[in-house]
């Protein structure tokens, strides 16, 4: 496995963990007001640094274990799964942040609109890593 | 998800083994690709970039057709 397929399960990995539980701490809040709860800094804040802390622990064992790969640059093939996975993780995000935008137009509620193009970005970035995983496995 | 097979095959692994069994890896640093791609390469599940085929042919030394072979069938 190369750097670079090491670095997004790693990068999966951190979105998942830290999504899953934001997503969880935002369903908890809601839950006790009845009502979708309104977005939090603070959680956010939370979100951000779990994702960052996962991503620098995951980053530095890998480049502990191999340290001679982390000055790798992406070959011709890890590029082309790059900028293809890249492209369909921008339309995933263009989908998900016109169906929130549709929505708010809808129902007028400019919570659920942030939460729409917070999971857009966060959908997106997943897709990327996971399409990159599996454009790779494909492409070996 | 079906894989599109590719509409040429090659002796990369055969002359890679017949240049003193040079390894994927060493061949790779030597044309500017990872391991991995080398593998695919043989495997034919990638087709490379016209520059690494060039590269490949001259890592050996022989012409790019005695290395890459279309395929007609």
């Amino acid at each position: 496995m190369t750097f670079n397929e090491k670095s997004a399960w790693i990068m999966l990995a951190a979105l998942l963990v830290s999504g899953l539980s934001y997503a969880g701490a935002v369903a908890n809040l809601s839950a006790d007001l009845g009502q979708l709860a309104p977005p939090s800094v603070p959680l956010l804040i939370k979100f951000t640094v779990v994702l960052i802390l996962i991503s620098i622990v995951g980053h530095a064992l890998i480049a502990a274990l191999r340290p001679g790969d982390t000055n790798d640059r992406l070959d011709e093939r890890e590029q082309r799964v790059h900028d293809k996975a890249g492209n369909w993780s921008g339309i995933v995000l263009g989908f998900g942040v016109i169906a929130a935008l549709v929505n708010y137009l809808a129902f007028g509620n400019a919570d659920l609109l942030f939460y729409g193009v917070f999971a857009s970005l966060f959908v997106a970035q997943l897709a990327e890593y996971v399409l990159q995983l599996a454009m790779t496995k494909l492409a070996s | 998800m079906v894989r599109k097979r590719l509409p040429f095959t090659n002796r990369v692994r055969e002359l890679r083994e017949a240049h003193g069994g040079m390894t994927q890896a060493e061949l790779g640093d030597l044309i500017g690709v990872t391991r991995q791609t080398i593998a695919a390469i043989e495997k034919d599940r990638y087709s490379p970039s016209l520059e690494s085929a060039f590269r490949i042919s001259r890592v050996f030394g022989v012409e790019l057709e005695e290395v890459f072979r279309w395929c007609d069938s």
